[in-house]
């Protein structure tokens, strides 16, 4: 079998020739041990392509996530000047605002004056929103205006044509031989990121209705984001519910807030393209499981095991056999970031047992790759998944 | 104590409890114009109702966002009695600084914990988010704190605790290290050299108590 077929089995929930594996790394790690420069991978969507593939053929995963949107090929015409320092590189905008790219984290954007601008809940018009990108290159605005644009976009032409250029380019570069997922935002995780999460997290006490409208919205531009990945022919789609664990909301607002739109954009997805949709929510799921199946999403990304989160595997395995493909489970921060090599194999092997059996399962960290995990220790998976994961 | 003070302080309670911020206020200011006394107020008013947000919090009856509005609650209403506290010279059960630390952006955990130390009585003083270990020190010296507490949402930020703790050592401040944070694990927290770890803000609140009654005791 390819990559490309394995993965495609498990998540078909059936038994391919062997255990699949496939990590999310995070931004960081590509910026440590990508052999490009962290302001290429940031702001060239061929810079990312690149890394992603050089890390995917480094530890042999079966495929990649697209985690980052495309960027504009003009950027380096806002540019004043870029200051670099031992740990992060700063560009400052022609506006004065500026950009930190630290050596082994997410960059972040901020004002002249150091702060990071939110909109009030108060301001919001749910009419005037369609889709939030937390990783433009730029803050998030409200209305909603892509990297140095002036004016908001047309919702019937909203995403900008250089959005899809890392899929392009991932497809250019590897060929048809592994497995290529997008990632879209759910509607849930915009909305904390569009006001900050504090603010976020109380407006759904203080105007329940007004949050719903707003989440409706922000379903119809991922709706449209999920159809655009899809046309360029991604072999799954992820869909970033990072925020809707129990470490935030209890199962109620999960029911009120997150559910049926990630059930709606699954729902419109399949309408039109064969495709799978999997779900990403980070920490404390164990007690959602459930829920999360009434979306229909087709898998369940992470599933964080204690101390990080709440999922046993069996149980999750009792739970979603024959319902959706599991991928992950593996503790990023103390097995993989802070194990040694002999707890690595007995954590690995016991997981890759416990989740080959019926099959619909893909070996991966539960959440992403950390910046300073070793490489060793990621590429012992490969050997970990050829030696235990055959069928 | 008479019957329509103690309905009143009741009231204000629950008006924490549910989060009714506006409500809050107008009985904070009720219970002032009866003459009755800011430190009884937030005793058996603002306290008593955080006291039992903190509980439901812990016993996962309650999450996340019903404790942001009950913590604004007690803050418009703190708002008013500050001033008069201030004025009668009443001591905080302990002093606490709490930061994100360097490189961490992240200030949702930060927050809900500083909250629910200020609910149950402790001066908190919020260092803010990307915290150096200089300005950890700097506020202990100036506060005179007892207890530091720590909190990072990435693996990349949570070795930084580490540097803080050592710097706090070096300085031979006495104060109590607690740190939290979605990565950080009470193996974790060992491992640094920290005194404690809270795995959520109900722990946080019970960890501070434990440190203010073992100093006391000494």
């Amino acid at each position: 079998m390819t990559s490309k077929e394995r993965i495609s089995k498990a998540m078909q929930l059936g038994i391919p020739d062997r255990v699949p594996l496939m990590c999310q790394l995070s931004i960081g790690h590509y910026f440590q041990n990508s052999k490009l420069d962290p302001m290429d991978i940031w702001f060239e969507s061929e810079g990312f392509a690149e890394a992603l593939i050089e890390l995917q053929q480094r530890y042999n995963f079966d495929g990649v996530l697209i985690n980052l949107p495309g960027r504009p090929p003009d950027y380096k015409n806002y540019i004043k000047k870029i200051e670099r320092s031992e740990n992060e590189t700063k560009v400052i905008w022609k506006n004065d605002c500026y950009t930190v790219i630290p050596s082994d984290d997410n960059p972040h954007f901020y004002q002249p004056d150091g702060s990071r601008r939110f909109p009030m809940f108060e301001e919001i018009d749910p009419e005037k929103l369609f889709y939030i990108e937390p990783w433009d290159i730029t803050e998030i605005k409200y209305p909603y205006k892509w990297f140095f644009e002036t004016e908001p976009r047309n919702f019937n032409d909203f995403f900008p044509s250089y959005h899809q250029n890392i899929i392009r380019a991932v497809k250019q570069i590897a060929g048809d031989k592994i497995s290529i997922h997008s990632e879209i935002f759910s509607p849930w995780s915009q909305f904390l990121e569009l006001l900050n999460y504090e603010n976020a997290l109380m407006a759904i006490m203080d105007d329940p209705g007004k949050v719903k409208a707003i989440l409706e919205r922000l379903t119809e531009g991922a709706i449209a984001l999920a159809k655009l990945q899809a046309s360029e022919k991604v072999d799954a789609i992820l869909i970033s519910s990072a925020f809707a664990g129990a470490g935030l909301i209890s199962r109620e607002h999960y029911i009120e807030f997150v559910l049926p739109y990630e059930r709606k954009i699954i729902a419109e997805v399949k309408k039109e393209f064969d495709i799978p949709v999997y779900t990403h929510t980070c920490g404390s799921i164990g007690d959602r499981l459930d829920l999360m199946l009434e979306t229909s999403t087709n898998g369940i990304d992470t599933l964080d095991p204690p101390p990080l989160g709440t999922v046993e595997l069996e149980e999750a395995k009792k739970i979603l056999t024959g319902k959706a493909f599991i991928k992950g489970n593996i503790d990023p921060v103390n097995t993989l970031l802070l194990g040694s090599s002999d707890q690595i194999k007995r954590d690995v092997e016991w997981r890759i047992n416990v989740g080959k059996e019926k099959g619909g399962y893909i070996l991966s960290s539960a959440c992403s790759v950390a910046p300073k995990t070793p490489p060793q220790n990621i590429e012992l998976l490969s050997q970990l998944v050829e030696t235990f994961g055959m069928y | 104590m008479n019957i329509a003070i103690e309905e009143l302080l009741q009231k204000l309670a629950i008006s924490v409890i549910d989060g009714k911020h506006l409500e809050a206020v107008e009985l904070t200011k009720q219970l002032l114009a009866l003459n009755h006394t800011p430190k009884e107020i937030l005793d058996n008013g603002l306290l008593a109702g955080m006291n039992v947000v903190g509980q439901r919090f812990r016993d996962n009856i309650i999450f996340v966002p019903q404790v942001l509005i009950s913590a604004r609650a007690m803050k418009f209403s703190l708002a008013i009695l500050e001033p008069l506290l201030a004025d009668s010279n009443i001591p905080a059960i302990g002093t606490v600084i709490m930061g994100t630390v360097k490189g961490d952006i992240h200030d949702i955990g930060k927050n809900i914990v500083s909250m629910m130390l200020r609910g149950n009585g402790f001066k908190v003083v919020d260092i803010g988010i990307d915290a150096s270990h200089e300005k950890f020190i700097d506020a202990v010296k100036k506060e005179n704190a007892q207890i530091v507490g720590m909190s990072a949402l990435l693996t990349t930020t949570m070795l930084y605790m580490k540097a803080v703790i050592e710097k706090l050592k070096g300085e031979k401040l006495p104060v109590k290290i607690m740190i939290g944070g979605a990565p950080v694990s009470k193996a974790f927290a060992d491992q640094i050299g920290a005194d404690a770890y809270g795995k959520n803000a109900s722990e946080a609140v019970r960890l501070a108590r434990e440190f203010v009654d073992q100093e006391n005791n000494n």
